[in-house]
């Protein structure tokens, strides 16, 4: 039953298992899981869109746009969510996600010049990062900090809860580096974070390290 | 927890009173299958029918934030739109899954001499309680229908619904608060929030004026049930006449101000939800407007619902044709109907009137003399003499369509 008003086995497990007090007033719902996902493509937009479109909304909310839209339209549309809903996203990839998603759900091809020349990340960032593995520069080039903070709840939990809640599990840090990459939904509440997808395995490694270090 | 108060068990009732309804009008109903574009094409494939908590099965536009939209045949069940079939819109996923009521608080600061912090309880006992019939009914519905197609929820013309909302007048709580002299516009904000701390907030004004007039409702129930969780527990700003933009879900906060609300958080104001600042509030298709407003009232606006497009019927014998009709309150006058593509239009009877701000019923019976294909439309008038037009207008943003409505079926 995924709706729940609150009765006495609400009210006794609520009082032993947490803090919080639910009361027979409270109304709780849980949302259904999102299905939608990006269609896979070797533009550099595919992983990009992945990662930093699905901080705010899933996938639907792009697939079920109107059909028919160019790369200028598209690539408009990405730029409105950085200049009017403060998506972390550069100018460069703003064009790259624009290109993939005119690609894919509008009337550009992917062998298109237009789409090719922008479909080319400045990886000079992110190599940097791979090769001294820099947590700083992970963290602020994936948005991460975004959603967590170090000592305090955001929309996600703090990396200092993370920490506590896994620190007798040998396995944690493996899992977590894991997490990150797949992206995840009901361990720390119904806000799913997204895959980081664009991340390698030896830079997924170092944020959990990052995280788990006392 | 008994039967009735169990939502489950009563949409499963209110499914098989529905279900007999539809059965016993099947012989004149031919639907074609259940398309949930409604006549819209989309980027990436066809929306599905998905479950949400105290919804029945209804139309995904998108899962985050929630944006489900009633399938059309829902508006033939009758002119109150069942609280399980109501259509929801989110525009930020950040929003609590859990509201106790024992912890909720409706605050009314800013420009008033006493600031308020009122439980439920205490909002109700404000004032006596009123019931108003309205239409909720989104700024984009029907956006998808837009020529050339624009950006947006790409929503059939099921984003609207029409309830009876029971709550106490917004006046009554802004009087007790005390209103400055000066009040310019009072703003309005739910307990929904950005992800990104960049992201505006969605906050909704309404000019002084407005907000101390007899029309908008802070409303706990929808239909003599408590709000259902999506629609917006425990209380929503009810707007009647108005786009359902300015119906704030999960209201927990109401800010008087002594200048227009201006700033990051004013987003939804003053950059998106806004209509060229025109007569028509319209613009040649893909130009942009050079000063725009506010989008605010709903247009005149009517639909057939007893037949859909692609639908059968029958030749030679008596067909009741049925709809709905609504305007931002000035009252239906007339609805007509061309069963013949718009040569000749015939007077529709006017169902019983729930208030100028519901969904009046309209039908009419006629009978088709030729077999093949026919296109119906209907066309309503209202008290304000503003009839709808034969053609739709374009905007940017693809905001209240309201042309007269064609429907393609067989007669057979």
């Amino acid at each position: 039953m995924q709706f729940v008003k609150s009765f006495r086995f609400a009210l006794v497990s609520t009082l032993l298992f947490t803090a919080h007090l639910v009361t027979a007033d409270a109304k709780q719902i849980q949302l259904p899981p999102e299905t939608a996902k990006l269609p896979e493509s070797d533009l550099a937009g595919y992983k990009l869109a992945t990662q930093k479109c699905t901080i705010c909304h899933s996938v639907d909310y792009i697939q079920f746009q109107a059909p028919g839209m160019n790369q200028a339209q598209w690539t408009s549309e990405v730029a409105k969510m950085k200049h009017s809903y403060g998506a972390e996203l550069s100018a460069a990839e703003i064009k790259s996600i624009g290109a993939y998603l005119a690609v894919v759900y509008g009337t550009a091809k992917a062998t298109d010049s237009e789409v090719l020349v922008v479909s080319v990340v400045d990886m000079s960032a992110a190599e940097k990062a791979e090769a001294e593995l820099d947590v700083q520069v992970l963290l602020d080039t994936n948005g991460c900090l975004g959603c967590h903070a170090l000592d305090a709840k955001l929309l996600g939990p703090s990396f200092k809860a993370i920490a506590v809640k896994y620190k007798s599990d040998v396995q944690a840090q493996a899992m977590l580096a894991r997490s990150i990459q797949q992206g995840g939904v009901g361990k720390w509440g119904q806000i799913p974070m997204p895959p980081i997808a664009g991340l390698s395995d030896k830079q997924a490694e170092a944020l959990a390290a990052f995280i788990m270090a006392p | 927890m008994t039967d009735n108060k169990d939502p489950i068990v009563a949409s499963r009732r209110r499914f098989i009173r529905n279900a007999g309804a539809l059965a016993l009008t099947a012989p004149l109903i031919s639907r074609a299958a259940l398309d949930t574009g409604e006549g819209v094409t989309f980027a990436g494939g066809e929306r599905p029918l998905v479950q949400f908590p105290e919804k029945r099965k209804l139309i995904l536009v998108h899962s985050r934030p929630p944006h489900l939209e009633t399938p059309f045949s829902v508006f033939n069940e009758g002119v109150i739109t069942s609280n399980d079939a109501f259509y929801v819109r989110y525009h930020l996923a950040n929003f609590p899954t859990l509201i106790d009521v024992e912890d909720y608080r409706l605050t009314v600061r800013g420009a008033v001499k006493n600031r308020l912090s009122l439980s439920l309880d205490e909002l109700k006992a404000i004032a006596e309680s009123v019931e108003v019939v309205a239409v909720n009914q989104c700024s984009g519905n029907s956006r998808g229908y837009s020529k050339p197609r624009v950006f947006g929820a790409q929503l059939s013309n099921g984003a609207m619904g029409n309830a009876k909302w029971t709550g106490v007048p917004l006046r009554a709580v802004l009087q007790k608060a005390g209103v400055v002299a000066d009040a310019a516009q009072v703003y309005f904000n739910g307990l929904d929030k950005p992800v990104l701390p960049g992201t505006p907030d969605f906050r909704k004004a309404l000019d002084i004026e407005h907000a101390l007039s007899a029309e908008p409702l802070l409303a706990w129930a929808m239909n003599d049930e408590d709000l259902p969780f999506l629609n917006g527990y425990p209380l929503k700003l009810i707007v009647p006449g108005y786009f359902g933009t300015y119906w704030v879900k999960h209201l927990s906060d109401i800010v008087v101000l002594d200048h227009a609300f201006k700033g990051h958080d004013a987003y939804f104001m003053n950059k998106a939800y806004r209509v060229p600042d025109n007569d028509c509030m319209c613009i040649a298709p893909g130009t942009a407007a050079d000063k725009t407003r506010p989008i605010s009232t709903l247009p005149v606006r009517s639909f057939i619902t007893s037949v859909t497009a692609g639908g059968h019927l029958p030749v030679a014998r008596r067909v009741e044709l049925k709809g709905i009709a609504f305007d931002s309150g000035s009252s239906i006058k007339t609805v007509d109907v061309s069963i013949d593509g718009g040569r000749t239009w015939k007077a529709a009877t006017l169902g019983e009137n729930l208030g100028r701000f519901s969904f009046r019923e309209w039908t009419l019976a006629t009978t088709f003399t030729q077999k093949g294909d026919a296109i119906l439309m209907v066309r309503a008038s209202n008290n304000n003499a503003e009839v709808q037009p034969l053609k739709a207008d374009w905007n940017p943003g693809g905001y209240r369509r309201h042309a007269i409505e064609s429907t393609a079926v067989t007669i057979f």
